[in-house]
């Protein structure tokens, strides 16, 4: 009876009003707190649009909306550099860098999630290693082989010592781990070999994290500007040495630069949100066993 | 054991996929070495040279102009082939990239033949990334009556390039610190926009009323920040009276009374409220924008003040250099000059056919006209370059500031960098951040005199 007593004040109407009040005030704050943050990431990427429309002479104006709206800076980037060759480079080294990324990643990461073999450890280390050893570091021994074989100013140059990425070799190998290990075992009592098993076994469980990780290696790859401005020094041949153009001595060529940089931006957003939710749950379900 | 063992093998892969190990940097004082003379070529004798300029980085008039000038030398030197190239790097202006992009292909044993590098580089140039006296390469007569011809180089910009007597660098570009002004905001602070400040307590007095009638901001010097590096500075200290360097090269003097003088009159400025606690990116842009009252600044952004002006509406014009009092003002240079790198014979001939070339009277015609460099072959304005002079007035203030200039005094030693930034560091905090002069530039002067080698050149 006392029971009774003390919990019913608990569930009268209006104390489920009380709660369900605090409950509302509690989600639309949260939803104007991240509104709020929302916002803020977006601003940076509005005002480069505004700025590549802004007329020439408006193009120090501090006013937020760009008004007239004016395409010269875009007339003026197509002018200045080859935007569509530009595009096609930048893709083709973004791809086959992803492409050697993923592949290298692959064939690691199932050497050390499908077999035990001696100082395997230590080896995982070495790759974990190798992802903490800063650019800078590697940057001139890099290029001084670059120089010997004869690669650089070419896209060949710049993608060959990034065939390999120690993320991918992590992700992969934490992907490949949660294949149930009979899997591979039924396969192998099939009749297949380790080759056959990773193609037609292991790859088509993998699908959504080779999607997710590729389009992040793509990202990755696509936004590098520190190695190609080191490796493509007679040409500006990619998008971010492009950009990287329109700044000089004698001031900055706002415009075009805005201009150009938001149509580099534009590929890499489309990828991003076609694949949006493979990514995603790609990258949940690398923390999951 | 067996830990140890383990890290030393992930240490050792670790190591070899990193891919460390591979090249090496190797550098040595080449001043000294004996340079042989380089020989004509014979008319049928093929050579390719690379030229690294931080021209080539930029799109536009910059790029195009160049590119224009290396297919008119080709015309008239079918024997050589250039390949144009811009310097490595990821700094914002890519002008500040060229001296490591030098060194880092110098350590693969392959620098550029030509390197368009700045004055304040000259001794590192000389005495680490191997330039090579021109006097010795092709006889100090060739290179004296190159500066000459129908118009021949302002006095004295055709020294800039020299180091201990001998000439290593032809100059190429420079400005000296012009006084850029909105002739429109003057107007509008009740001020005479013909008679421009003319020292530095005119230049506060009339930043101090363009504030208090328009709310617009007063007067900035480009000179103070690390960005600016130190050229537009050792204009102000010198014209005080002060040095940044002695003249035997072997101390550092910026904290002697006439240099923190002169640091404490920018200081002041900003103290007043006369001048913004700007940085030098927020300075270019506010003025463009018709928001800053004046701005000492390089000639080099002439074409983007002109560009917002005609935008925004505001009249521009120009003075010289303000000076302290009555004593004249010292104006220096900024800039770059052309170096020779090649070790091999044929190439450091074909190198100075395309200096040659590039100083030439044509030359300076198309990158003044199409860039809007100064000349430095000044005679080329009463001349081929008559019209572009009377469209450009303010060009005028240059071309008579370089007849008083004095040289953008490179630090010495390897440390040169580390000296020349610890200062402007120091200035940085003295002007913008309010800290004591005296005591500021002494303790950065003591820091940076540790650095300069004994005996210094």
């Amino acid at each position: 009876m006392t029971l009774i007593e003390v919990t019913t004040p608990a569930h009268t109407p209006s104390d489920g009003a009380v709660v369900l009040r605090e409950s509302r005030v509690r989600t639309v704050l949260g939803h104007v707190v991240l509104g709020g943050l929302g916002l803020l990431c977006i601003v940076p990427v509005y005002w480069l649009y505004a700025t590549s429309l802004r007329a020439p002479e408006d193009i120090y104006s501090l006013r937020p909306f760009p008004w007239p709206l004016s395409v010269a800076s875009y007339a003026e980037a197509r002018d200045t550099v080859d935007l569509p060759q530009l595009l096609l480079n930048t893709f083709v080294m973004a791809a086959l860098i992803a492409l050697g990324q993923l592949v290298t990643g692959l064939l690691a990461g199932y050497a050390f999630a499908a077999w035990r073999f001696r100082l395997q450890n230590t080896l995982y280390l070495v790759f974990v290693a190798t992802w903490l050893v800063p650019f800078q570091v590697t940057m001139v021994p890099n290029y001084a082989l670059l120089n010997q074989l004869g690669t650089l100013n070419t896209i060949t140059g710049v993608v060959i010592p990034n065939l390999c990425s120690a993320l991918a070799v992590i992700m992969l190998r934490s992907h490949l781990r949660s294949i149930p290990h009979e899997l591979l075992e039924a396969a192998r009592m099939d009749g297949r070999g380790a080759w056959s098993t990773l193609w037609t076994v292991v790859v088509p469980n993998l699908w959504p994290a080779l999607a997710a990780l590729g389009v992040l290696l793509f990202i990755n790859a696509w936004n590098e500007y520190f190695w190609p401005a080191l490796v493509l020094q007679r040409t500006n041949n990619v998008l971010q040495l492009a950009l990287h153009s329109f700044i000089g001595p004698e001031g900055t060529q706002w415009g075009p630069l805005m201009a150009t940089a938001g149509l580099a931006c534009l590929p890499v957003l489309l990828l991003y949100l076609i694949l949006q939710r493979r990514i995603v749950d790609g990258f949940v379900r690398s923390g999951l066993k | 054991m067996r830990p140890i063992r383990l890290a030393a093998v992930a240490l050792a892969a670790t190591a070899l996929l990193a891919g460390c190990g591979v090249g090496g940097a190797g550098s040595a004082d080449s001043a000294s070495a004996t340079v042989q003379r380089a020989p004509e070529l014979t008319p049928d004798q093929k050579v390719s040279i690379t030229f690294e300029s931080y021209n080539f980085g930029q799109a536009g008039p910059w790029s195009d102009t160049f590119n224009g000038l290396l297919t008119a030398f080709r015309a008239q030197h079918p024997n050589i082939t250039v390949t144009a190239q811009k310097p490595q790097g990821n700094s914002s202006n890519p002008a500040a990239d060229s001296v490591s992009s030098v060194q880092t292909q110098a350590a693969t044993g392959n620098p550029p033949d030509v390197a368009q590098l700045g004055f304040s580089d000259m001794g590192f140039t000389v005495h680490q990334l191997g330039a090579k006296p021109l006097d010795d390469l092709v006889g100090a007569d060739t290179v004296r009556q190159s500066f000459g011809g129908t118009h021949p180089y302002a006095a004295a910009a055709a020294s800039l390039g020299q180091l201990d007597g001998k000439t290593y660098g032809v100059p190429f570009v420079l400005s000296t610190p012009v006084l850029y002004y909105n002739a429109s905001l003057f107007t509008a602070a009740g001020l005479d926009p013909a008679k421009p400040p003319a020292t530095w307590a005119e230049v506060a007095d009339a930043a101090a009323k363009i504030k208090a009638a328009t709310g617009k901001e007063g007067a900035y010097a480009d000179c103070v920040t690390t960005q600016a590096k130190d050229w537009c500075l050792q204009s102000i200290v010198r014209s005080n009276g002060g040095r940044v360097l002695s003249e035997d090269r072997t101390t550092l003097q910026y904290a002697e009374p006439k240099s923190v003088q002169a640091v404490s009159t920018l200081a002041d400025m900003v103290k007043s409220g006369a001048s913004p606690k700007f940085s030098q990116q927020q300075a270019v842009e506010a003025f463009t924008r018709g928001d800053l009252g004046m701005i000492l600044e390089s000639s080099s952004l002439q074409g983007t003040f002109a560009k917002g002006a005609k935008g925004a509406g505001w009249q521009l014009r120009g003075a010289a250099t303000p000076s302290f009092g009555s004593t004249p003002a010292v104006p220096t240079n900024s800039g770059a000059a052309l170096y020779i790198l090649s070790n091999d014979p044929a190439k450091q001939r074909a190198a100075w056919e395309l200096i040659t070339f590039l100083t030439s009277d044509q030359a300076f015609t198309d990158i003044a006209k199409n860039i809007g460099y100064l000349p430095l072959r000044t005679g080329l304005m009463n001349d081929s370059l008559k019209d572009w002079a009377a469209a450009n007035p303010t060009t005028g203030i240059n071309v008579d500031q370089l007849n008083r200039m004095e040289p953008w005094v490179s630090f010495p030693g390897d440390n040169y960098l580390q000296i020349r930034d610890g200062m402007m560091d120091a200035v940085e905090k003295v002007v913008l951040q309010g800290a004591d002069a005296q005591a500021t530039l002494t303790e950065a002067e003591q820091r940076g005199q540790a650095l300069v080698p004994t005996g210094a050149r």
